[in-house]
């Protein structure tokens, strides 16, 4: 057994902010995965993603006196990363979308039962524009409630029903028409228009 | 298809690791970017010994500046008292005569009657 799985999370926590770089490295590793997969799935870019985690993490680090609870921390981490990302998407001057699928060794698993039809699903998500996209990781991700989501991306909860709406709409159309006899994805239907970006 | 949507997104977003060494990264940077403003910190308070001994000494000049001229006024003020001493002692001294004088002036006249 590590160290990590030896210290209770409250406990890394309290030695992170006493100062000791074993607990902060504890910390990491236990949110490591959420915080790189919402910066992957965001950016859609493996580098990028890496770099992004590591700028949270960094910002953790000279944030930890305004950490309250072990919960506190994962609302944190999810806020901090979600909102730098979009705010990187936006100084971007065009969308990048489709790079998951060279990422794809990353996300293959075992257990997956229809390998492409999930690589299409996180391509399309990828497509999403930088706030539905935020709001669809966070609830199939990380398995939140759009009252938390809301919470987190400082939206009113009707915002993020309405996002989860209508990126729900373009997924099931794209993916009914990959799953066609063809399987050849059709033309975009329901959109997202600037103003949602 | 609802729920069959919702499920094969949750699996197609499942997190993925950013690797074993991610973590050790993390901690290296942080170690580089203290050591990195720690030396902007020094850098940028370097010129403060010269300034605060720029500032005792402009001090310390002031403080002697300021008793010098003080000494200066006092000395002023005692000569300036002195001559205003002198110049009453004058006054008295010719009123004095004065007096005396018409005293005596006044007794010759008494007697010569």
């Amino acid at each position: 057994m590590t160290e990590a799985e030896e210290c209770a999370p409250d406990d890394s926590l309290s030695r992170a902010i006493a100062g000791e770089s074993a607990g902060f490295a504890m910390l990491v590793r236990s949110h490591q995965r959420s915080v790189y997969s919402l910066a992957l799935r965001m950016l859609s870019d493996r580098h990028k993603a890496q770099d992004l985690a590591q700028e949270v993490f960094l910002q953790l680090h000279r944030s930890l006196a305004v950490i309250e609870s072990y919960a506190h921390l994962s609302f944190w981490l999810r806020k901090v990363t979600v909102n730098r990302a979009i705010d990187r998407l936006r100084r971007e001057p065009k969308y990048e979308t489709v790079r998951l699928e060279e990422n794809l060794n990353l996300v293959s698993d075992a257990r997956e039962r229809d390998p492409l039809l999930q690589r299409r699903l996180r391509e399309l998500v990828g497509r999403l524009p930088p706030a539905p996209r935020g709001v669809m990781l966070l609830r199939f991700q990380e398995d939140l409630d759009p009252l938390e989501i809301a919470r987190i991306l400082d939206m009113p909860p009707n915002t993020v029903k309405s996002h989860l709406k209508r990126s729900l709409a373009i997924l099931r159309e794209q993916v009914t028409a990959f799953m066609g006899p063809d399987g050849t994805p059709s033309e975009p239907g329901p959109s997202f228009t600037k103003r949602d970006q | 298809m609802s729920n069959n949507l919702d499920d094969e997104l949750r699996r197609a977003l499942r997190p993925v690791d950013p690797g074993e060494e991610f973590a050790q990264r993390v901690v290296a940077r942080i170690a580089r970017d203290s050591t990195v403003s720690r030396r902007h910190a020094i850098a940028r308070y370097q010129w403060l010994p010269a300034a605060l001994a720029a500032s005792v000494v402009l001090g310390f000049l002031t403080t002697h500046d300021w008793r010098m001229r003080h000494e200066q006024q006092g000395l002023e003020a005692r000569k300036e008292l002195l001559e205003a001493l002198r110049v009453t002692g004058a006054k008295l001294d010719l009123a004095y005569r004065v007096l005396n004088d018409e005293a005596r002036v006044s007794a010759n006249g008494i007697s010569g009657a």
